[in-house]
């Protein structure tokens, strides 16, 4: 006799609590601050401490403890409000409920917060191993239900974990189903606090050294798929920001204003793209040059940029067209020029004075720029990630002095001496180039593509790009820019054709490319699965109205069929009889049609005497079968397939 | 109403399970409802769901979808965790009043699969949880608290099973023929209990008739020293026992008469201690009650007859 009620004091069970808390909070220690996960881990080992020791945590201390560690989130947040407040305070909780767990109950409400835990950790990343990882994770919690709810404990998981495991591949087609038709929205229920994340990209301001920064930076800013044509990559400029106010260091961001009419400027399309942008935690969006049209979600603004009402904190998917666009048929008003014409007055004197000296020997705006350009293409300018220090005046120590720069020094400089010489410029930051994925069939962009390139007003013409590093000769571009530079915009023919570096093509990079369309595919078909993507494939099948109704129909179908498919496979087992009592039942059957009152309820003992009492003639045909019964339930050892063939024999001669 | 509502339902219950000493759990009579635990994580469930909504996160969608199928898979497995096994319930032995019964339910197991954690007890908050491998049985002893003398009926016995994750809870409600003979609590009674004066003479003519030795037999292990007859195995002609005509011992009969004057209940534990007296001390007893009357007598049956007669007066 085995009896046992299920108290969390069995063998093992302690540990493999502590081991199912770790598997959960593990992703959780990479993003949650550094003292909140020091405390959780430090929980788990005096837990496992405490259990070999066999002593129990004093209430009062652990009272103590809480609450310093609730002071603790708050001074680290200013808030126990908001997401990352809330996940660090349960995620300590969680880890202190263990500490104190003494019963049944306990256990069961840490196994059960576990799935919440487990979610908690999706809101800093839906990378595919985080797939993977919750798998994982599910089939963990489920052991340790498995042996919470059985007596034999944690050494019964030996014989009895298998049933967590088939009901997880189980799970698994009916989660894939739900997942496909549960309705999305396709805005929030509620507006979420911004979270204070330092997004890592292009930023609203730009000094010297600001965009530099990003170049080590080989995280995915976007990836883009062109439908159609594919431009050029030097043709790859990804506008995002347009800076024009300066205050002799840093250039900052025009105040803008969203463009609300119908543009009524001649524009012909060029290319259609689609970008899934990663979180970058600011408002701007970026798209292909020249910029036009909104995408859903997003406003075009005065200055040809796109923003969003709020900020990008999780992936954003938005299709759009690039345009050329025909500005000559709309002048600057006197205000834009002014804007654009915006120069401090106390500082970078000495370029603003050789702009205006040089501007005089040149008979057109056009030809002015051509002869900077070549200035800069002749003259010893360097492209470097690491120019000298520069601290004040940065155009003037940039142009006269160091002459080493970055894109930024050079875009900073070009817009000042464009102004200077009256011609209206602007700095504009973005992403330049991209790297094409075979595998995939679409292009990355990095954070490490990060540009500044400037635009100048042509009366006759517009606003034109030019890209003042395009200019530099590529003898003095540094060995790890040139593949960058090569790329480049050459308004200046002859400037870009003398530099050709590829990327080398090895292994190792077709493995990262591949592994790059796996991901992509996991972030923009699996993650990305929107409201739009469910009403595409609805309106494929016809369903242009009611598509909620249809979802609704969807996962009720997935619900019962899942339950008829599963339920028969499950229960199936039960039904099936070992042999010897599916033969007693049918003797039993075949007495009871011959007028003996027999049930199953009755011993077979009682069912001999039964019967004899009964029919005499009944009973020796019957007894052979019910003694061979009697006896081989009461024998210990397996029965032998002669020995059920023999009764079943038996059985068939009554 | 709730009242009414619930009998109601037991008697919908019990016309489901017929009182029959052996139950196969099947269909009919197993019933599921999610536990505590179950409807927690339907909260946390509903909480993932709309938190992946609000943030537009779908990792979170496949992580409550997850969930969401191991709920709905659990419910066939701890269905099938019962579905099949037979309760046998033993008929339970006599027990004096405010002692515990005890009802041996043996669960057995004619299918191919383990059951694990399957719970015996007579509500589901109090169930022994045990093992019942594939083809074996396994026996759980309940105990029942008695309180009154009587035949006490035996309550549903629930058959219950959370295994394998504790979302849902499958039980089965079993009713046994049986019943509980619960005998009187023997108290000692403050004065003696005279016996009657015909009891006495009956008992003396009783008496003298035992000294007459009715015939000689072969000694057997076990009986008394006084009776071995041992001129015989002095003569080396080896051991024989004097049978006698009548018992040996004192002889008395208690009556109702002798505690009338008690309280009724008082009256019948002081006559059962008395019974119970009577028969450690090995003497020859009858009972006189007012509506039964039992004849002198001795031995375990005979004690059970008259606890019985005072249990059922």
């Amino acid at each position: 006799m085995n009896v046992k009620a299920l108290p969390i004091t069995r063998q093992g069970l302690i540990p493999l609590l502590i081991m199912i808390q770790a598997v959960v909070l593990f992703p959780l220690w990479f993003y949650i601050p550094f003292w909140i996960s020091a405390v959780t881990i430090a929980l788990l080992l005096a837990k496992y401490g405490m259990y070999r020791q066999g002593v129990k945590a004093s209430r009062w201390v652990l009272l103590v403890v809480v609450l310093l560690c609730v002071g603790g989130v708050f001074w680290q947040f200013k808030t126990l409000n908001g997401r990352d407040a809330g996940i660090g305070l349960i995620t300590l909780m969680y880890a202190f409920k263990l500490l104190e767990a003494r019963s049944y109950r306990d256990a069961s409400l840490i196994l059960f917060i576990s799935f919440f835990i487990v979610v908690t950790a999706f809101f800093y990343s839906e990378a595919i191993w985080m797939g993977g990882y919750l798998l994982i994770s599910v089939l963990c919690i489920l052991l340790g239900l498995v042996a919470l709810n059985s007596p034999k404990g944690v050494q019964g998981i030996g014989s009895l974990g298998k049933i967590s495991g088939v009901t997880l591949l189980q799970a698994i087609p009916i989660m894939i189903l739900l997942f496909f038709f549960f309705p999305r929205s396709s805005a929030p229920l509620w507006s979420m606090p911004t979270e204070n994340q330092a997004g890592s990209g292009i930023d609203d301001t730009m000094s010297p050294g600001s965009i530099g920064a990003l170049h080590t930076f080989d995280d995915i800013a976007f990836r883009v798929d062109f439908e159609g044509k594919v431009p050029p990559r030097s043709e790859m400029y990804w506008r995002g920001l347009v800076l024009s106010e300066f205050d002799g260091f840093t250039w900052f961001k025009e105040q803008h204003t969203p463009i609300r009419q119908e543009l009524e400027l001649p524009m012909t399309p060029t290319y259609q793209y689609r970008i899934q942008m990663e979180p970058n935690n600011r408002n701007w969006i970026f798209g292909l040059e020249d910029l036009a049209e909104a995408p859903d979600g997003a406003y075009l603004f005065s200055d040809f940029t796109w923003n969003r009402r709020r900020q990008t904190t999780q992936r954003f998917i938005y299709s759009a067209q690039a345009y050329d666009i025909d500005f000559s048929q709309r002048p600057l008003t006197e205000f834009q020029m002014n804007r654009y014409l915006q120069l401090p007055t106390d500082s970078n004197d000495d370029s603003r004075e050789w702009a205006e000296e040089q501007r005089q020997n040149h008979q057109s705006d056009e030809a002015f720029i051509r002869w900077i350009l070549s200035y800069i293409h002749q003259g010893e300018f360097y492209y470097t990630l690491s120019p000298p220090v520069i601290e004040v005046d940065s155009v003037d120590g940039f142009w006269f002095d160091t002459q080493q720069g970055y894109c930024e020094h050079y875009a900073g400089a070009f817009v000042y001496i464009m102004r200077s010489a009256g011609i209206p410029a602007r700095v504009v930051t973005g992403y330049q180039g991209a790297e094409y994925n075979p595998y995939g069939d679409y292009y990355i962009v990095r954070q490490s593509d990060a540009h500044a390139w400037t635009e100048v007003w042509l009366d006759d013409e517009g606003w034109r790009r030019i890209d003042p590093t395009a200019a530099i000769h590529p003898s003095r571009v540094e060995e790890d820019l040139r593949s960058d530079a090569s790329s480049r915009d050459g308004w200046m023919e002859e400037f870009g054709s003398d530099v050709g570096f590829d990327a080398p093509e090895g292994l190792l990079q077709n493995l990262a490319l591949r592994w790059d369309a796996v991901q992509n595919f996991w972030s923009e078909t699996v993650m990305g699965y929107s409201q739009d993507m469910q009403f595409n494939w609805l309106r494929k099948l016809g369903i242009e109205r009611h598509q909620y109704r249809y979802l609704g129909y969807g996962l009720l179908a997935t619900i019962i069929l899942a339950g008829l498919i599963f339920g028969y496979l499950v229960l199936r087992g039960t039904q099936r009889l070992e042999p010897v009592t599916k033969h007693y039942l049918l003797l039993l059957k075949k007495l009871q049609q011959q007028g003996v009152a027999c049930d199953r309820g009755m011993g077979p003992r009682d069912v001999l005497q039964l019967t004899r009492d009964t029919s005499q003639k009944l009973y020796s045909r019957a007894a052979p079968a019910l003694k061979t019964y009697i006896t081989m339930r009461y024998q210990q050892e397996k029965l032998s397939p002669e020995a059920v063939k023999q009764f079943k024999q038996q059985v068939s001669r009554v | 109403m709730l009242e009414a509502i619930k009998n109601r339902f037991f008697s919908w219950v019990d016309s489901r399970a017929p009182k029959q000493p052996s139950t196969l759990l099947k269909q009919k009579n197993i019933y599921i409802l999610p536990t505590r635990y179950g409807w927690l994580m339907l909260g946390i469930l509903i909480l993932i769901l709309v938190a992946s909504t609000n943030y537009q996160n779908n990792m979170g969608f496949m992580a409550g979808f997850v969930l969401l199928a191991v709920g709905l898979l659990s419910v066939f497995y701890t269905f099938r965790n019962l579905k099949g096994i037979e309760v046998r319930c033993q008929k339970p032995a006599s027990v004096f009043a405010t002692e515990n019964a005890t009802l041996p339910v043996q669960l057995i197991n004619n299918t191919k699969s383990e059951r694990a954690g399957v719970g015996v007890g007579f509500a589901k908050r109090r169930v022994l949880y045990t093992d019942v491998g594939e083809q074996s049985k396994n026996q759980v002893e309940l105990s029942l608290k008695t309180h009154r003398r009587g035949m006490m009926d035996i309550p549903r016995v629930t058959c219950a099973s959370i295994f394998p994750f504790g979302i849902f809870e499958a039980w089965s409600w079993v009713r046994t023929p049986y019943q509980v003979l619960v005998y009187p609590k023997p108290i000692p009674c403050p004065e003696p209990l005279v016996a009657t004066s015909s009891g006495i003479e009956e008992g003396q003519t009783q008496e003298k008739g035992s000294e007459d030795f009715h015939n000689l037999r072969d000694y057997q292990a076990g009986d008394p020293i006084k009776q071995v007859m041992w001129k015989a195995y002095a003569r080396e002609r080896g051991l024989y026992s004097k049978e006698f005509e009548d018992y040996v011992g004192e002889h008395q009969t208690l009556s109702w008469e002798s505690v009338a004057h008690y309280e009724k209940e008082l009256a019948i534990s002081y006559l059962t201690d008395a019974v119970l007296t009577a028969e450690g001390s090995q003497s020859v007893y009858g009972l006189e009650l007012p509506q039964q009357s039992l004849d002198k007598g001795q031995g375990p049956e005979h004690l059970h007859s008259c606890l019985k007669a005072l249990a059922l007066m």
